[in-house]
C-alpha cells in the first residue's frame, strides 16, 4: 500500500513518508485490535447462550449421550474448565496462529476455512464485478437525461436494494429453474450453477451502488467540464461515459468495502439456500452446532478480509482520484 | 471421484427428464441403463453427521447413511417381525440371560476382513467403550455383560439381566456391524470410512458437501426381505446434503437429484399433482410425535390440568388444514410402525366446555385481564420450548394453533423457538411445562426409554428422556416385567397396560408419527425403507431413462 500512496505533490516528501509510516502503524494496531475484539466477542456470544457444546457434540434429536461419554468429550474440549481460562487459552493458542480443532467436523479450522475460502470469495468477487456492471448500466440510463428514464432508474434502484436475499433467491428458482428450466437450483460444481446465487447476491448490492453512482455522475455532469465538453458537440452518452464514470467509480469503490462485508454475510444465506458449500454455510452450521473453534476462525478470516479490503478500496480511491492524493495524509 | 449423468451432460439430461416426465410413456429400459446402474443422487434436508460410524453418538442422519454402508445382525419385515440378516438364527435360554446367534457364512467385510464371531465381539465392546461416545448403540446394548466367540460362527451373548428388546435393538443402524479392522484405526480415521458388509461402500466424503459411495461389487449379504441377492444394480451414490427444503424440492423438479428427505407437507401435497414424482411415506419407528406434560411441578401434576388441555385443543383440525391430508393423527405413545401400538381416540374428543369445568374443579376459577386463568395468585403460563431444529415450519404453526385453542379455556400458553442446544439446556433445567422431542428406536420398549421413572435422573448432562416426568410404580413394573418377560403374548398385554395407563392418566397427547417423507422421480424404481428404522435402502433400487 505504500507503493500506491506515493505522494506526487510539491516538497515534504519526508514529513510525507513519515505521516504515511504513522498511518500504516495505526491501521496495523486497529486492525489487532479489531481482530482481539472480535475474538473476544465471538467466544463470549458463542458460550453464553444458553446449552453445552459438549452435548452438541454428541446429542443429535433422538439421541441421549451417556455420562461417560460426556465428561469424555468435556475433557477432550477442555470444556470442563473456568470459562476465563479457557477464553485464555483460546487466546494463546490464535495469537500462535492456532486455530483450533471444530468439534463438529473434527478436522483443523485452518483447513476447513482452506477447503471453503474460494467458494466464498468467488461468489463475493463474482457478484461485487456484477453488482458492479448492473449499477454502472443503471446509473448510465437513469441519467440519460429524460425524466422518465429517472423515474424508472431510481425506482428499480430502490426495490432492488430492499429485496431481502432469501425471497430473492426463491423467486430465481421459480423463475429460472423450475419454471423456465435454464438454470439448476443447486451448486453443481459448474459455471451455471453459479448464476443464480451470484445474481442474489448481486441484485440488492447493485441497488446501493447504482443509487450512490447515479448522484455522483449527476454531479459530474453538471459540472464545467462536462459543459464544456458538450459544448465541444460531445454526444449525450460519451460525455456521461468519458467524464462522469470516473467519479461515479471513485463513488462506488468507497461503497464497495461496504459491499464487501455485505456479499460475505449474505453469502450465509445464499450458500444455504443453493446448498453451496462455503465459509456462510460453515458458519450456520457451526454457531446452531456450537462449534466454537470454528464460529471464532470464520469470523476472524472474515474480519480480516474486510479490513484487507477497506485499505484496497483506499489505495484504488487514491489511483482513480488524483485530489485525494494532493491532500496531507491523516 | 465418479460423476453424475446430470453434471456430465446438465442440459441434456434435464431436457430429456423433462421429455420423459411429459411424456409420460418413459420406456421401461431395463436392459444396458440397468446393467450400467448409473450414480443416484440422494439429497438430505438432515444435518450432516459428524461422524459416519452410526456407534459413536448415534442420531438419525448417521442411520440414514449407514443404511448404504453396514448391515446389522437382524432386520424387522413390514409386519414387524425380527427375520435374519447377518446372523442366521438365534436361540436364548431359559432364564433369559444369555442369547447364541448362529452368524452367516462367508462373509466378508469391504477390506477384506472375515465377518465373524469376534468381529461381533469388537463391536459390541467398541459400542460399550466411553471413548467411542456411544449416546443411542451404548443404550441398546446396556443389559450385554459380555460377547463370547464360541466359534466362528457363533456369537454368545451374555445378559447381566434379561432383555426382551434385545433383538429390536440389535436391528438398528446404530448396533450394525463395522469390521474389526476398521475400527481399530481409531475413531479418526473410521468416523470418515467406516467399513462394513453393505450393498455400498464410502469412497469419499468432502466435508460440508457430499459424501460419494461406490457400489460393493462382492455384496453378499442381502437381508431376508430384500428384492434380490447380490451386488446392487446402482454403480454408485452421490449423497448431498441441502438444507433448504424449497430448494431440494426445485432440485428434484429439475432433475438434479433422484430423491430428497425430509419433503414437507406442502410440497408432498404439490407433488402429487405433478408428473413423474413419487412419494414415499415411512414413518419412525419407536416413539409417535406427542406432546408431552410435565408432570413434575404445577400445574401439570394434576391430572386435571393435564386433561383439560386436551379437551380444549383440536389437534385433528389443526393437522388437516397444515399437512394437507400428509400426516395420520395418532391417538397412541407408540408409532404406527410398531406392532404393539395401543391407541384410544374416545380420550381425545375435544370439550372446552368439559375443559373449562375440569380447570374450576382444580381450583383456576380467577381470570385476569386477558382471560388466563388464575390459581392463588398464579397465571395459568404454560412455557414450551421448541426445538426449530426438529420442528419444521408447519408443526410450528401446528403448536400455534392448539396455543389458540387452549386460550379460549384460559391457557396462556408461551411457545419458545430456540435451536437444539438451548432446547436441552431448557430441557435439563426443568424450564417447561409442555415439550414435544421425537424418540426413534426400534421396538416398543422405547417405552421403558421414555416413561420409566429410573429416567427421570438425568444425567451429568442434565438431561432425561421422561421428559412428562412420570414416576408410577405400577407402570415401572409393567415396563420392568415386560423387559423381563420372555413370552410374546405377555410382553403384548404388559405393553398395552403401560399404554392404556399412560393415556388415561392424559400423560402425552399424541399428535401424529414422526414424519419421514421421501420424494422421487418416477424413473427412480426398487426404493423402500428399511422397516427397522425407516431409513431408505438402495440395493434393489434402478434408474431408468
Amino acid at each position: 500500500m505504500t507503493a500506491l500512496a506515493v505522494p506526487t505533490g510539491s516538497g515534504g516528501l519526508r514529513a510525507r513518508r513519515g505521516r504515511l509510516g504513522l498511518r500504516v502503524l495505526a491501521r496495523a494496531g486497529g486492525a489487532v485490535f479489531v481482530l482481539w475484539a472480535v475474538v473476544t466477542i465471538t467466544f463470549f456470544a458463542v458460550r453464553l447462550v444458553p446449552g453445552d457444546p459438549a452435548l452438541a457434540i454428541l446429542g443429535g434429536p433422538g439421541s441421549q449421550a451417556g455420562p461417560e461419554a460426556l465428561a469424555l468429550v468435556r475433557a477432550e474440549h477442555g470444556l470442563d474448565r473456568p470459562l476465563g481460562e479457557q477464553y485464555l487459552a483460546a487466546l494463546v493458542r490464535l495469537a500462535g496462529g492456532d486455530l483450533g480443532t471444530s468439534y463438529a467436523l473434527r478436522m483443523p479450522v485452518g483447513d476447513v476455512i482452506a477447503a471453503q475460502l474460494g467458494g466464498t470469495l468467488l461468489l463475493a468477487v463474482l457478484a461485487l464485478a456484477a453488482g458492479w456492471a448492473i449499477a454502472l448500466g443503471l446509473a448510465l440510463f437513469s441519467t440519460q437525461g429524460g425524466r422518465f428514464a429517472a423515474a424508472v432508474g431510481g425506482a428499480i434502484e430502490t426495490v432492488a436494494a430492499a429485496l431481502p436475499q432469501f425471497w430473492l433467491a426463491a423467486v430465481l428458482i421459480a423463475l429460472f429453474s423450475t419454471g423456465l428450466g435454464w438454470l439448476p437450483p443447486v451448486s453443481t460444481g459448474t459455471a451455471a450453477g453459479l448464476v443464480l446465487p451470484v445474481l442474489t447476491l448481486a441484485i440488492p448490492v447493485a441497488g446501493f451502488l447504482a443509487q450512490v453512482m447515479r448522484t455522483s455522475l449527476l454531479d459530474a455532469l453538471a459540472s464545467p467540464f462536462a459543459l464544456s465538453a458538450r459544448a465541444r458537440g460531445e454526444s449525450g452518452l460519451g460525455v456521461r461515459i468519458r467524464h462522469g464514470i470516473r467519479h461515479a467509480a471513485v463513488a462506488g469503490v468507497d461503497l464497495s468495502a461496504w459491499a464487501f462485508g455485505y456479499l460475505v454475510s449474505g453469502a450465509v444465506v445464499v450458500e444455504t439456500v443453493f446448498a453451496r458449500p462455503g465459509l456462510g454455510r460453515s458458519l450456520v452450521q457451526a454457531v446452531t452446532g456450537r462449534d466454537v473453534p470454528l464460529v471464532t476462525g470464520i469470523v476472524i478470516v472474515v474480519a480480516l478480509a474486510y479490513i484487507l479490503i477497506t485499505i484496497l478500496a483506499d489505495a484504488v480511491s487514491l489511483v482513480l482520484d488524483p485530489r485525494l492524493r494532493s491532500e496531507p495524509a491523516g | 471421484m465418479p460423476r453424475t449423468r446430470t453434471r456430465l451432460l446438465p442440459g441434456a439430461a434435464l431436457a430429456a427428464g423433462l421429455l420423459a416426465a411429459t411424456a409420460g410413456c418413459a420406456q421401461t429400459a431395463e436392459g444396458p441403463e440397468a446393467a450400467d446402474g448409473g450414480i443416484l443422487v440422494y439429497a438430505s434436508g438432515d444435518a450432516e453427521p459428524t461422524c459416519l460410524d452410526p456407534h459413536v453418538g448415534g442420531n438419525y442422519p448417521q442411520a440414514l447413511a449407514a443404511t448404504q454402508f453396514l448391515e446389522s445382525l437382524v432386520s424387522r419385515d413390514a409386519s414387524g417381525e425380527i427375520i435374519p440378516w447377518l446372523a442366521e438364527s438365534w436361540k436364548v435360554s431359559g432364564d433369559g440371560l444369555s442369547w447364541e446367534f448362529e452368524l452367516r457364512d462367508g462373509i466378508e467385510f469391504t477390506d477384506g476382513t472375515p465377518f465373524d464371531a469376534e468381529a461381533v465381539k469388537t463391536n459390541i465392546e467398541h459400542l460399550q467403550d466411553p471413548e467411542t461416545a456411544s449416546s443411542t448403540g451404548y443404550l441398546a446394548v446396556a443389559k450385554v455383560a459380555s460377547v463370547e466367540a464360541v466359534d466362528a460362527g457363533t456369537a454368545r451373548f451374555h445378559l447381566s439381566a434379561p432383555d426382551s428388546a434385545l433383538l429390536e435393538s440389535l436391528a438398528q443402524p446404530w448396533t450394525a456391524i463395522q469390521s474389526p479392522a476398521g475400527i481399530a484405526r481409531g475413531t479418526d480415521a473410521n468416523c470418515l470410512a467406516p467399513i462394513g458388509t453393505g450393498p455400498f461402500v464410502v469412497e469419499d466424503w468432502v466435508k460440508q458437501d457430499r459424501i460419494v459411495f461406490t457400489r460393493n461389487d462382492d455384496y453378499a449379504s442381502a437381508p431376508a426381505d430384500a428384492g434380490h441377492d447380490g451386488p446392487a444394480y446402482l454403480a454408485g451414490i452421490e449423497w448431498r446434503f441441502i438444507a433448504d427444503a424449497a430448494t431440494r424440492y426445485a432440485a428434484l423438479q429439475a432433475g438434479e437429484v433422484d430423491i430428497i428427505d425430509n419433503a414437507q407437507p406442502d410440497t408432498i401435497a404439490q407433488a402429487d399433482e405433478a408428473a413423474g414424482i413419487v412419494e414415499l411415506d415411512a414413518p419412525r419407528p419407536g416413539a409417535s410425535n406427542r406432546i408431552e406434560f410435565n408432570g413434575g411441578q404445577a400445574p401439570f401434576d394434576d391430572v386435571r390440568v393435564r386433561e383439560a388441555f386436551v379437551r380444549a385443543v383440536d389437534v385433528d383440525a389443526a393437522i388437516a388444514g397444515l399437512f394437507f391430508d400428509t400426516a395420520a393423527r395418532s391417538s397412541s405413545p407408540l408409532s404406527s410402525a410398531e406392532p404393539l401400538a395401543y391407541g384410544d381416540a374416545s380420550l381425545f374428543e375435544v370439550d372446552p366446555e368439559a375443559a373449562g369445568r375440569l380447570l374450576d374443579e382444580a381450583g383456576w376459577t380467577d381470570r385476569d385481564d386477558d382471560g388466563t386463568r388464575m390459581k392463588d395468585g398464579a397465571r395459568l403460563e404454560l412455557r414450551f420450548p421448541v426445538s426449530t431444529n426438529q420442528s419444521v415450519a408447519a408443526e410450528q404453526s401446528l403448536f400455534e394453533q392448539l396455543a389458540a385453542g387452549a386460550k379460549t379455556v384460559g391457557f396462556d400458553v408461551r411457545i419458545e423457538l430456540m435451536d437444539l442446544s438451548s432446547w436441552y439446556a431448557a430441557l435439563a433445567a426443568n424450564e417447561y411445562e409442555l415439550v414435544s422431542a421425537p424418540y426413534t428406536k426400534v421396538g416398543p420398549d422405547v417405552l421403558r426409554i421414555v416413561y420409566h421413572s429410573d429416567s427421570t435422573a438425568p444425567a451429568p448432562s442434565g438431561y432425561f428422556a421422561n421428559l412428562a416426568q412420570v414416576r408410577d410404580p405400577e407402570i415401572d413394573a409393567a415396563l420392568d416385567a415386560a423387559s423381563a418377560s420372555q413370552g410374546p403374548d405377555e410382553r403384548a398385554a404388559l405393553y398395552e397396560q403401560v399404554q392404556q395407563r399412560l393415556l388415561a392418566n392424559y400423560r402425552l397427547l399424541p399428535i401424529y408419527d414422526q414424519q419421514n417423507h421421501f420424494l422421487h422421480r418416477a424413473e427412480l424404481t426398487g426404493v423402500r425403507a428399511m422397516p427397522t428404522v425407516s431409513t431408505p435402502t438402495f440395493l434393489d433400487a434402478k434408474l431408468a431413462g
